[in-house]
């Protein structure tokens, strides 16, 4: 392949360094010094990875604590509301280079939830499932800032980071799913009407139907009705309970992506100190946004079962 | 067999084991995937998120591994 002199001079410039780098961190940092046997230079010296999965108290404030998650939620709330005032100021019929970017990531959301959703039930569902995919891809987009985990006080011989990343701890994932438990019941009252939702679930008219043929005397539809109204019952039942466990795996999943994320950035970069960890850090920006593309997908497909009325196919 | 060398038996067996299924079930979404795309070329779109939609429900399984793993690694005593 013959290589242009632009092409060439990008060779150099970028490729050189970064082999040199690796080499570097290769043979100084904690790998390589446990090949040839001796200690790293002191500068080389990265400590080890302390992995604490509950988050760490900074401040105690009366009775409440404040933990370095908690920073790290008001920081990403704070760049939200900053970044959308930014974006929508003096808005205008036809879009400036600001107004056209915030109008290009509310149709990119709104395409999403109607592919899914269908025209009618888009307005209702939008707003919830939105926010939650904002609010999770910039709690992991934030954290790969370097401040993240760098800048910490020292308390009693251990270093505490005063910033860590949001969806590491375990309370963020859980109050998103609860919220998203209660955004899609709510959804599903609003749009058939409380009570046909909660009779979805626990549906008793075709065995009360049953047991009135057996009084009045139908024997053939009777004991069937009966009995296929008694499993429909215990069908509900279940639906029940798979609604709840939503809860738990919305919780476990993201909170497993984002901390396994997190341990292995750490340790990729002590193992080898420079320049080893850069590819992890790709990894981690794609598993953000599945993570909250999946989180509100699959939000968004429970509120459309939850909006779709069951075909009655007793009447 | 002392205790330290059980834990560690246990752990590396409940990750082993554990990362199985989710492996299978990824190539098997994407062996799916890939043969019907092959039939249909043009529904790339549709093809494409779906499976991205249903490999990152099959991960969540080997994330739950992971952190049982993480768990009995460093906080059981």
């Amino acid at each position: 392949m013959k290589l242009s002199s632009g092409r060439l001079k990008i060779l150099i410039f970028f490729f050189i360094p970064v082999l040199i780098l690796f080499a570097i961190g290769l043979l100084f940092g904690t790998l390589g010094s446990s090949f040839i046997g001796k200690e790293p230079p002191d500068i080389f010296k990265v400590p080890k990875p302390h992995v604490a999965l509950p988050s760490e108290p900074i401040l105690h404030v009366g009775s409440f604590t404040i933990t370095n998650t908690l920073i790290a939620s008001w920081f990403t709330i704070l760049v939200l509301v900053v970044l959308s005032i930014f974006l929508t100021r003096k808005m205008t019929l036809i879009p400036g280079r600001r107004q056209a970017l915030a109008e290009s990531i509310v149709e990119g959301l709104l395409n999403f939830v109607e592919s899914i959703a269908g025209k009618k039930h888009t307005r209702m569902l939008f707003s919830g499932v939105a926010t939650i995919f904002i609010y999770v891809i910039s709690n992991a987009y934030l954290a790969l800032f370097p401040f993240f985990g760098t800048i910490g006080v020292r308390h009693e011989h251990e270093f505490l980071a005063i910033f860590r990343a949001a969806n590491t701890d375990v309370n963020v994932p859980l109050s998103i799913a609860l919220m998203s438990f209660f955004f899609v019941e709510s959804w599903g009252m609003r749009a058939v009407g409380a009570s046909h939702y909660i009779s979805e679930f626990i549906n008793v008219r075709q065995m009360v139907q049953g047991l009135k043929e057996i009084f009045t005397g139908k024997i053939k539809t009777g004991p069937m009705n009966f009995i296929f109204g008694f499993i429909n019952l215990f069908v509900g039942v279940l639906e029940i309970f798979s609604h709840l466990t939503r809860m738990l795996s919305f919780t476990f999943r993201l909170f497993g992506n984002m901390t396994a994320g997190e341990i292995l950035i750490l340790v990729s970069s002590f193992l080898i100190p420079l320049v080893f960890s850069i590819p992890f850090y790709g990894l981690e920006l794609l598993i953000g946004m599945i993570q909250a593309l999946i989180f509100s997908g699959l939000t968004l497909v429970f509120g459309t079962i939850a909006v779709t009325p069951h075909e009655d196919s007793h009447e | 067999m002392t205790p330290e060398v059980v834990k560690m038996l246990v752990i590396g067996l409940t990750a082993g084991l554990g990362f199985l299924g989710p492996a299978l079930a990824l190539g098997l979404i994407g062996f799916s995937a890939m043969q019907s795309l092959g039939r249909n070329p043009e529904s790339r779109g549709a093809i494409l998120t779906n499976m991205i939609l249903i490999g990152a429900l099959a991960e969540a399984i080997g994330i739950y591994v992971l952190i049982v793993c993480i768990i009995l690694a460093m906080v059981v005593k």
